[in-house]
């Protein structure tokens, strides 16, 4: 083993505005591999943006970001002291094959069964040959459970097995880290269980992740790392055992107690 | 009640005339249609673009075809257009210009809403497994919004398939004009305009009632919900 550790995700200074709306104010966040990160904060508080800044579905407007220890884009000036950085859309292509999302909305392509659902991205983006892809479904499927439903549509599967069917969708690609965007947030109550214990079983294997979540049971037993964001700043850090349950801030005090339903 | 004897039988040993006529309205349709189907997909996505260079254009194109009568278009194609160009241009020629331009005017538009219509969480899931954009339009976003197209394309192309008649009026033979020829040799409009009138719902109903079967079809069609 190489004991060369570079993280596989490092945010620097990380700023995002949308028009004069400030919601990102300067974020750093490194990821090491194997890392299970959970953010954690009220709406609006830009966490969710923060997430899809990970991966480049919005673009930061200043600080950066750097995959396996290459900065991604082109600096090119700089903002509130950070720097700001122009993309190419090829090389956010390449990014997002690295880095795996899961969405609050599932978004699976309706007019595909679940297997060409998964397989959709191995032969169009990594120009697999079929049989090579469905294996690498097949197995995916399997790690979620689903492989039964392959030849089923989407819309005949519960959310819950929809949300499961997606992140089977990421983790085809074969990703170095995978963003988890509120992914319980739409499902049933009673739904949540399974795509929580689905992630759970990824994080134990190994895989590296970054989770919005409103879930804090959740995030209290998976994360090894928890970030209370507010107003666009990480307010506090630390262990899952430091923030929710010994909190040092007043506002992750606040936070935590609108949550009556938080057992561990 | 006027007088009148009708008298039907007169007009049938002309039935080539009619059926040349027909022809070439079977012809002008098929042309206009399809080529209309195909270009607009590219106007569509001109507009939806957010490039003003394609963005501009296709709008300017969508806003003279549509806002203008489709007989001007005709008309204007066959007498102006030629000087234009400095060209002599065939009256057929004309009519596929003008009905055609005027018809992708409309499926432009009905391509850009359908692809409007689709959620951008759909975008999305594409973005985030890599696919770039053109694939994404190709593989995820127009099969998922044609389904929803197709009633208004039916409509599109019954409209379409009754503005070939106007092409009559710059002497292109389809039913029409053969119907007008054949009214000045023999006196015996009635008799033809009733026929033509016939002649071009035979024509037409079918493309009604395959409409009608899509639409109880997509309906149906339960497994892939969209």
């Amino acid at each position: 083993m190489s004991t060369d550790s570079k993280p596989i995700l490092e945010v620097k200074s990380l700023h995002k505005k949308f028009g004069e709306l400030h919601v990102l104010r300067g974020i750093d966040l490194t990821v090491n591999k194997g890392d299970a990160i959970c953010l954690v904060g009220s709406s609006g508080s830009g966490k969710s943006t923060l997430l899809r800044c990970m991966n480049f579905m919005e673009l930061p407007t200043a600080g950066s970001v750097a995959i396996d220890g290459n900065l991604v884009g082109q600096e090119s000036g700089s903002f509130e002291g950070a720097p700001v950085f122009e993309y190419k859309e090829k090389e956010l292509i390449k990014v997002r094959t690295q880095v795996g999302m899961v969405f609050q909305q599932f978004n699976l392509f309706p007019h595909m069964t679940v297997l060409d659902n998964v397989m959709e991205g191995l032969v169009q983006v990594r120009k697999m040959n079929k049989e090579k892809a469905l294996d690498i479904a097949r197995e995916n499927l399997k790690k979620v459970d689903l492989w039964e439903k392959a030849d089923q549509y989407p819309s005949r599967l519960s959310g819950g097995q929809q949300q499961r069917v997606a992140i089977a969708r990421a983790l085809a690609m074969q990703p170095d880290v995978m963003l988890f965007d509120e992914v319980t947030s739409s499902l049933d109550p009673e739904l949540v269980g399974e795509v929580l214990k689905s992630i759970q079983d990824l994080s134990r294997g190994g895989m590296t992740m970054v989770v919005v979540t409103h879930e804090l049971g959740f995030a209290y037993h998976v994360a090894q790392h928890v970030m209370f964001l507010h107003d666009g700043v990480i307010h506090e850090q630390g262990t899952p055992d430091e923030v929710l349950k010994h909190p040092r801030e007043e506002r992750t005090r606040a936070f935590l107690t609108g949550f009556t339903d938080f057992n561990f | 009640m006027i007088e009148f004897e009708w008298n039907f039988a007169l007009l049938v040993p002309f039935w080539g005339n009619f059926l040349r006529g027909a022809l070439v309205t079977i012809e002008l349709s098929v042309i206009v249609i399809f080529s209309s189907l195909l270009f607009g997909i590219f106007i569509g996505m001109a507009r939806y673009s957010s490039n003003k260079w394609l963005n501009i254009p296709a709008t300017v194109f969508v806003e003279i075809f549509r806002n203008t009568p489709v007989f001007v278009q005709i008309v204007w194609f066959f007498y102006a257009f030629p000087v234009i160009i400095g060209i002599q241009m065939e009256g057929f020629i004309a009519a596929v210009l003008g009905v055609g331009l005027n018809m992708t005017a409309y499926t432009s538009e009905i391509y850009r809403g359908g692809i409007q219509s689709i959620h951008k969480g759909q975008w999305e899931a594409a973005k985030a497994i890599g696919m770039p954009y053109a694939s994404t339009m190709r593989r995820i976003i127009l099969p998922q919004a044609i389904r929803r197209m197709i009633p208004a394309f039916a409509n599109r192309i019954i409209e379409g398939a009754k503005a070939t008649a106007l092409a009559s009026a710059i002497a292109v033979g389809e039913l029409l004009h053969e119907g007008e020829l054949l009214a000045q040799a023999l006196y015996r409009p009635l008799e033809i305009y009733t026929v033509i009138a016939v002649l071009f719902f035979i024509l037409i109903y079918p493309l009604a009632l395959w409409s009608y079967w899509l639409e109880r079809r997509l309906r149906t069609d339960e497994k892939v919900k969209l």
